[in-house]
């Protein structure tokens, strides 16, 4: 699969149509080939000057024009909820659950960028991330276990690393990023 | 005892019995067919011996029967005593006919009507392969039989049914007799009723496929209520509209009067603009007036749907309830009282979802009432009231709620008693706690922590107490706990529930500029109020509402959202929250206005967020917090300050008098150890004995700790002595002393209490946080 270019623009719906087509592409070849057991399908991101991924079975749809319903007494990182189709999905902003530096805290008016829904068989919430990138297959073995240089806070929502165009991206762990809140009262 | 109500269990027996005579029915049939299917007669035994089985659980000892005479000839067949023949099939069909009618009618009269003897004997003269009676006599002689059964065929004759005395049987059917296919017409007809009718008795669905729909209908409603909402809008609209047209014909006498000179062209516009006009507005007072009816149409027709599909999930309450006699019996064993369940309204239907949740809390209240409603029995006889204590359990319908009243005749709660054990563990000052009505000291049993048990063990005081319960109440099932005794005589608990989970009404209400919705059941009056009411006492706003005072709180910083300033409103809005004898005002921005709401999750990601109980969606998609009575009220009362914590109560006692002292007296040396560690880790100074004995002669030399931890079995003196010793010291009965021990036989507990321990805590339960937290629990 391309790689393609990593600092496209704004996402306009016919490349969400496109990604979304190429991760069906995706998905449906990890069953077909027998070569593709070996490659890893990641969906890059960016969140401030970082580039990032979650793995692409994690990831349910992206998710645009949305109107988020604030929720009192919540963590800083959760935006609040959405109404995705009568299913009520709360929304967190990447960049301050990780404490990257980030555009995803704007002003009340400010329109949000899209939205990744991902999912695990737990939860499911919406990400708000800065830009989309490309679906990418990468091979299995080419990824490293995530810099020992991270902050602490970032390690722990970094599951490992791999290099694309010579460019270090980080994968998000999405079970850390999808531990249920307020789960122990 | 109770009487065991088996109606629910015969429903399961009926749904399961359907489908076993159906397969036993049809494996007869195949049978005919091959005779000699040796795993066909396997699975057809194994069949008649579950019927047999579950019947005799739900007390149906006919069927059982019935079941059990088919499977005796079936045995004999698999067996190759006995040659399968067409005469068999008749029988077992006339069996299977029998157990169904009987299955059906089980707990009626009509019950009666059918050929049970008839069927028995006949099915008693095939095992004993048509020998003579005797034979067949001493052929069941092997097997235990039920006793109802045991009536020995009284004719030589078995096939002939109507020999058989057999009032209920006016049936004519001699002629009839020799052939083994009896039915006569009137069982013929009989067969057919059933037939047709158990084609429309149930379906069996799977519940998700249930909710699943449930979550369609509440769309529907959801729809609907935007449907409610466009009305208002059209209306709105065709007002404005009538104003406008009133405002041209002023506007149209003006234009006549300053335009001497009319021209025809001026004239022309204003009769084609007074023509578009008046029809807009015909048009649009229509279109309101239509929809309004096609909305209220279908809004009957939506309430319809809505109820129906909510009734799929009704279930009985006696689902739940019938667990309880034995429950109670365990109980009341544990407690060593004697104790008396009565179940009332066990009909009662409730949602499948409250009914899976109402278990634990009832469970709660009736171990509370157990363990401190109901009185020894000899406390009991002394009082005039009979040895045996009651608990009763009843249910009822009142209009969208249910009420479950939870009574026991035991000693009532005691305000006094309340009040001391209040001011005792700082929740009130003493001044406080004289000012308390007894009616609001009752309501202290619901603080966080309260326990009035002048003894803790593992069973009731661990810390699920009356508050625990009060909270899952409110919040998990939106519904109200509420006490209410007669010192003396006894105690009613009344849980009052919602009907269903999925949609309540609520008051919709703006706050910083964003809408939320608040459940209409907790709100005792919405008012808006001027300015000049809101008093300051002792820097606390409060308004006084029908003779008492009500503490206020912005809603907003409960919330924690930004809000703009109120100063410009002359009326501000308030809402007030009662809950459980407490009143909070609650300072809005706005009122929008109350409304039926459909309450949903706030998703799998936030499984629980302070003050929010979940969202609704609103018509226009807009999604809008539920908040949380029970979260809303502890905080505000913490803003208020009205919180009867500690921090107020502590303030009136001396200051901190440095870390507290327990007194440990245990003879092994581990454990002594083990204790010490843990008190010494949680910045306890302790002090140790290696008998009651050694730990009785410090006390006495003015050791003066916080609370003795005493094991039971020592040498010189056993914990128990020592206890004994402590609490009939008047220097030392302050101190509270936990026994510790591995003695779990309930007469040992028993010793213990006697022997004046606040707390007794098994050795097998032990661990550091349990030991811990008494002690807290004990000294503070």
């Amino acid at each position: 699969m391309t790689s393609g270019e990593l600092g496209a623009g704004s996402i306009a719906n016919v490349q969400v149509a496109e990604v979304l087509r190429r991760r069906a592409e995706s998905l449906a070849q990890i069953q077909d080939e027998e070569t593709s057991r070996d490659t890893r399908g990641l969906l890059l991101f960016r969140l401030g000057e970082e580039w990032y991924a979650f793995p692409i079975e994690g990831v349910r749809e992206i998710y645009n024009d949305y109107l988020i319903t604030r929720i009192p007494r919540v963590p800083d990182y959760i935006f609040g909820v959405v109404n995705v189709r009568g299913e009520i999905v709360s929304v967190t902003d990447l960049g301050t659950m990780m404490r990257v530096p980030s555009r995803t805290q704007r002003g009340p008016d400010e329109e949000l960028p899209s939205a990744i829904i991902v999912a695990n068989d737990r939860c499911v919430t919406a990400i708000v991330i800065d830009e989309i990138g490309d679906i990418v297959e990468v091979p299995r073995e080419s990824v490293e276990p995530a810099l020992s240089t991270l902050d602490k806070t970032q390690a722990e929502y970094v599951a490992g690393s791999v290099y694309i165009e010579g460019r270090l991206i980080g994968i998000v762990n999405l079970d850390k990023v999808l531990e249920p809140i307020g789960d122990n009262a | 005892m109770v009487e065991f109500d088996r109606s629910a269990f015969i429903a399961k027996f009926q749904e399961e019995a359907t489908d076993l005579l159906q397969r036993l029915n049809e494996g007869i049939i195949s049978l005919e067919a091959d005779p000699s299917n040796r795993p066909l007669i396997d699975q057809w035994l194994r069949d008649a011996h579950t019927l047999k089985g579950s019947s005799r659980m739900v007390g149906l000892m006919e069927v059982s029967d019935v079941a059990h005479r088919m499977e005796d000839v079936m045995v004999k067949v698999r067996d190759g005593e006995m040659a399968y023949t067409a005469d068999m099939t008749d029988t077992f069909f006339e069996a299977l006919d029998t157990v169904l009618f009987l299955a059906e009618h089980a707990g009626k009269e009509s019950a009666a009507e059918a050929d049970f003897e008839g069927v028995t004997s006949r099915l008693a003269a095939l095992a004993a392969g048509g020998a003579p009676a005797a034979a067949a006599v001493a052929a069941r002689g092997d097997e235990p039989q039920p006793t109802r059964l045991q009536t020995p065929v009284s004719t030589a004759e078995p096939l002939q049914a109507g020999a058989l005395p057999d009032e209920h049987d006016d049936q004519p059917d001699d002629e009839s007799a020799c052939d083994a296919r009896t039915p006569g017409t009137r069982q013929e007809a009989q067969r057919e009723e059933k037939l047709t009718s158990r084609e429309q008795t149930t379906v069996r669905i799977r519940t998700t496929q249930v909710d699943r729909l449930l979550n369609l209908v509440s769309e529907v409603v959801i729809a609907q209520i935007k449907a409610g909402q466009r009305v208002r809008d059209l209306r709105a609209s065709a007002a404005r509209s009538t104003e406008a047209l009133q405002t041209w014909a002023r506007v149209k006498t003006l234009l006549t009067m300053l335009a001497e000179d009319q021209s025809a062209a001026l004239d022309v516009d204003i009769r084609a603009l007074d023509e578009v006009l008046l029809s807009q507005r015909t048009e649009l007072a229509m279109l309101a007036k239509d929809y309004a009816d096609d909305t209220s149409r279908t809004s009957t027709v939506v309430g319809d749907l809505q109820e129906q599909a909510m009734e799929l999930r009704m279930l009985p309450v006696s689902t739940v309830f019938n667990t309880f006699p034995r429950a109670m019996r365990d109980l009341a064993r544990q407690y060593r009282k004697d104790v008396d369940l009565v179940i009332e309204g066990g009909d009662t239907e409730l949602d499948k979802k409250v009914l899976e949740e109402i278990n634990d809390p009832l469970v709660h209240i009736m171990r509370n009432a157990v363990d401190h409603g109901i009185e020894p029995s000899a406390e009991r006889v002394a009082a005039g009231k009979p040895a045996k204590g009651t608990i009763t359990l009843a249910a009822r319908q009142e209009g969208d709620h249910i009420v479950i009243d939870i009574s026991d005749d035991g000693g009532g709660i005691d305000p006094a008693k309340v009040k001391a054990a209040a001011v005792r563990k700082g929740y009130l000052s003493e001044a406080e706690a004289r000012s308390l009505s007894d009616r609001e000291a009752r309501y202290l049993i619901f603080e966080k922590g309260f326990s009035t048990a002048a003894i803790i063990t593992e069973i009731s005081g661990r810390g699920v107490g009356m508050d625990v319960v009060r909270e899952f109440v409110v919040e998990r099932l939106k519904g109200a706990l509420d006490v209410e005794s007669d010192f003396g005589r006894g105690s009613t608990f009344r849980l009052t529930i919602p009907l269903t989970l999925a949609i309540i009404r609520a008051l919709l209400l703006r706050v910083g500029g964003q809408t939320f919705a608040l459940p209409t059941s907790s709100i005792e009056e919405t008012a808006r109020v001027e300015r000049s009411e809101i008093i300051k006492v002792e820097g606390r706003e409060v308004i006084r509402r029908q003779r008492r005072t009500v503490p206020l709180v912005h809603l907003r910083d409960i919330l924690g959202v930004e809000s703009g300033a109120d100063d410009g409103v002359s009326k501000i809005p308030i809402a007030t929250l009662g809950f459980s004898g407490h009143r909070i005002g609650l300072i809005v921005d706005e009122f929008v206005g109350e409304q039926q709401i459909v309450i949903k999750t706030l998703g799998t990601h936030l499984k629980r967020v302070d003050n929010v109980a979940g969202v609704t969606i609103l018509g226009a998609g807009e999604v809008v917090p539920i908040l949380n009575v029970p979260d809303l009220m502890a905080n505000g009362r913490q803003l208020t300050g009205v919180r009867m914590r500690r921090q107020g109560a502590t303030k009136e006692k001396p200051v901190e008098k440095g870390p507290s002292r327990v007194l440990i007296c245990e003879d092994s040396f581990t454990t002594r150890e083990l204790e010490r560690s843990i008190f010494e880790a949680a910045g306890y100074e302790v002090e140790t004995a290696t008998d009651g004995a050694q730990g009785l002669a410090k006390l006495r030399e003015g050791l003066n700790p916080d609370a003795v931890v005493t094991d039971v079995q020592m040498p010189n003196m056993t914990g128990f002595e020592l206890t004994r010793a402590i609490k009939s010291d008047d220097a030392l009965k302050g101190i509270p002393v936990i026994i510790v021990t591995s003695l779990e036989r309930d007469e040992e507990k028993a010793e213990g209490i006697n022997a004046g321990a606040d707390a007794y805590i098994t050795k097998s339960v032990f661990n550091q946080d349990t030991l811990l937290d008494t002690v807290e629990r004990l000294i503070r």
